[in-house]
């Protein structure tokens, strides 16, 4: 159906009134036309001259509380001409779409239309959120967005990320985290092992050593991880197993201090969520990814919450020019080793911390077969204070 | 690594062209058109499939080759010709899904173990020729690409032989003797939609997985051995 036809089925719902036919006027209250000495009549309108839909939705002039409100004029009859420009503008928009459009690198995710459906969840669960501050060290951008995928089908986003600022050693901590696609609770997972991620680290900076205990703070994500599924499920006790099955996620949790000798990182990692350090338009990977080897056919088994592997945390000391990142594989899958389209797309958008709506916006890129919940946490150091 | 053009599954329609199919190859063709039309109503997961059909019977004819279902008006027809001979069919694919997984590759997509979907009523005419070269396609050692095969007995196909082109056990199904062919046939179309649709929703994710899904009126080939 072209535009035109698609316009005036929306505004003329009824077109066809046999002359004379009376309709039949709304149940309740008159027309405002009517007692704002419009047409009269009785409620009729004539298709071909009044051009006015016979059975358009009212809203009730009284709320249940007896408040009567004035009447309301009812817009004028909307001319041809008045539609030829919408459609003109309408067109106009389909050739300069609007700078809120997904940014398309290449070829769109999907080129045909559809609908962001509502996610099936037992619990809120927003499309996106994003979040950004600075302290006197750092600046931080952080989101999480829903893949494609998941808004045509219906189903939440499965990534989470958490951060936070330790304020008495300026320590940033954050946590990323993937709920696995197979297990039904995993979006829940993914909330409760970030969470679990940032208070450990946070307590462990409170404690006399000022030091985490990686493998300990994996431990403890992972049996709040079952905790959860205890609680979520009903279950009469905790059991391993069911976590695992309903609510398994990655994580990559880690922290920045800022010392003397410059920005210090610690990062941990439980499967193919990962860091990286972007300099001068180039990523260097920090912690593995599912596409380190080089086999004949792409695979890929990742470790995941609540099974908790032999960790050692990764930890270096960022020099000028370098800007920490951690996300899902939902961004390392499209970015690769950096050096195409989406790597470009995010060293333009990463050089200076970006606006926080912005940065959550160049995350939810559009690029064919990239589809999965997208979740970035940058850190960019003020060079300025270790100079 | 260099940058990801995209993460795409190999899949290969292998469909049985000999002379009895005759009567049920119309409704192989219509399943096959629904299969599209229920692809085109999936954008994202269509994006990550490479579909391609092949007609076996003396030989194999490549009906359809990497296509991008998005992209195709239609698809071509099936149509029935003379014997079953397996062997071709196997030695076709060495040949072939090596050389697909390259161009891919070269292409810059991540190429995911291709799927084989085998769709036979008969015995194979050609004796235990393709034994061998079936067990040199599935063997990873030889043929890194070597795809997973699943395989549907229908008609006349004994149970053993389907279960010996399965690369495994749960990849065996039998049409129920009970069950018209034509039905059996739409069955067939129905699950390798769904496999399609499932297996590319999750190829973007963190466990990407083949997904196949038995058709009804099916049994697991083992359960009647």
């Amino acid at each position: 159906m072209n535009l035109w036809r698609s316009l005036k089925s929306l505004l003329f719902p009824v077109v066809d009134t046999v002359p004379g036919e009376q309709a039949v006027p709304a149940r309740g209250t008159a027309r405002p036309s009517e007692t704002a000495g419009g047409s009269g009549g009785g409620g009729l309108h004539r298709a071909d001259s009044g051009r006015r839909p016979e059975s358009e939705p009212e809203l009730p002039d009284v709320d249940s509380r007896g408040t009567v409100y004035p009447q309301q004029r009812r817009p004028e009859p909307v001319q041809e001409a008045d539609l030829r420009e919408r459609e003109r503008r309408e067109l106009e928009r389909r050739e300069r779409p609007s700078p809120w459009e997904p940014v398309v690198l290449e070829r769109p995710v999907s080129e045909t239309a559809w609908r962001t459906r509502p996610p099936e969840s037992t619990t809120y669960r927003p499309d996106c959120v994003t979040d950004g501050w600075s302290t006197g060290f750092f600046t931080i951008r952080a989101a999480s967005v829903r893949g494609y995928e998941h808004r045509f089908r219906g189903t939440p986003r499965q990534d989470d990320i958490a951060v936070a600022h330790h304020e008495a050693t300026g320590t940033v901590v954050f946590a990323v985290a993937d709920g696995v696609s197979d297990a039904p609770l995993s979006h829940i997972g993914a909330t409760s092992v970030c969470r679990s991620a940032i208070n450990g680290m946070l307590a462990a900076l409170d404690g006399p050593e000022v030091e985490v205990d990686w493998q300990g703070l994996l431990q403890q994500a992972a049996w709040q991880l079952c905790e959860q599924a205890r609680l979520s499920l009903r279950l009469p006790e905790v059991d391993p197993r069911v976590a695992d099955e309903q609510m398994a996620t990655t994580l990559v949790a880690g922290l920045v201090r800022p010392l003397r000798e410059g920005p210090v990182v610690e990062v941990v990692q439980v499967g193919d969520s990962s860091a990286w350090i972007l300099q001068q338009g180039g990523y260097q990977r920090l912690l593995r990814t599912k596409h380190s080897g080089d086999g004949a056919v792409y695979s890929s088994a990742t470790d995941a919450l609540p099974r908790v592997p032999q960790v050692k945390a990764s930890t270096g000391v960022l020099t000028p020019g370098q800007v920490l990142l951690a996300g899902t594989d939902g961004f390392g899958d499209p970015l690769g080793d950096g050096d195409g389209v989406v790597g470009d797309h995010f060293a333009r958008a990463l050089a200076e911390p970006p606006p926080i709506l912005k940065f959550a916006h160049d995350l939810d890129f559009s690029r064919e077969t990239f589809d999965d919940d997208r979740t970035l946490f940058v850190l960019w150091p003020h060079w300025p204070k270790w100079r | 690594m260099p940058e990801n053009s995209g993460n795409l599954l190999p899949i290969y329609v292998v469909a049985d062209e000999s002379a009895s199919m005759d009567e049920h190859i119309d409704d192989l063709n219509d399943g096959l058109a629904r299969l599209h039309e229920a692809l085109l109503a999936e954008p994202m997961a269509a994006a990550k499939v490479r579909f391609s059909i092949l007609g076996f019977s003396d030989d194999v004819q490549v009906r359809l080759q990497l296509a991008d279902l998005r992209r195709e008006t239609a698809l071509p027809r099936l149509t029935c010709r003379n014997m079953t001979v397996y062997a071709r069919v196997f030695e076709d694919l060495r040949a072939r899904i090596p050389d697909d997984v390259s161009a891919l590759k070269g292409q810059g997509y991540r190429v995911h173990r291709p799927a084989v979907f085998v769709l036979t009523d008969g015995q194979p005419t050609d004796g235990d020729a393709w034994l061998a070269q079936r067990d040199q396609l599935v063997d990873r050692q030889v043929t890194p690409a070597a795809p997973n095969i699943i395989a549907f007995g229908i008609g006349n196909a004994q149970p053993a032989t389907i279960l010996r082109v399965a690369t495994q056990q749960d990849y065996a199904f039998v049409a129920m003797s009970e069950v018209d062919i034509s039905a059996a046939i739409a069955k067939f179309c129905s699950a390798l939609t769904k496999s399609i649709v499932h297996s590319g929703r999750t190829l973007g994710s963190a466990q990407p997985s083949l997904v196949v899904e038995r058709p009804q009126n099916f049994t697991m080939a083992i359960d009647v051995v």
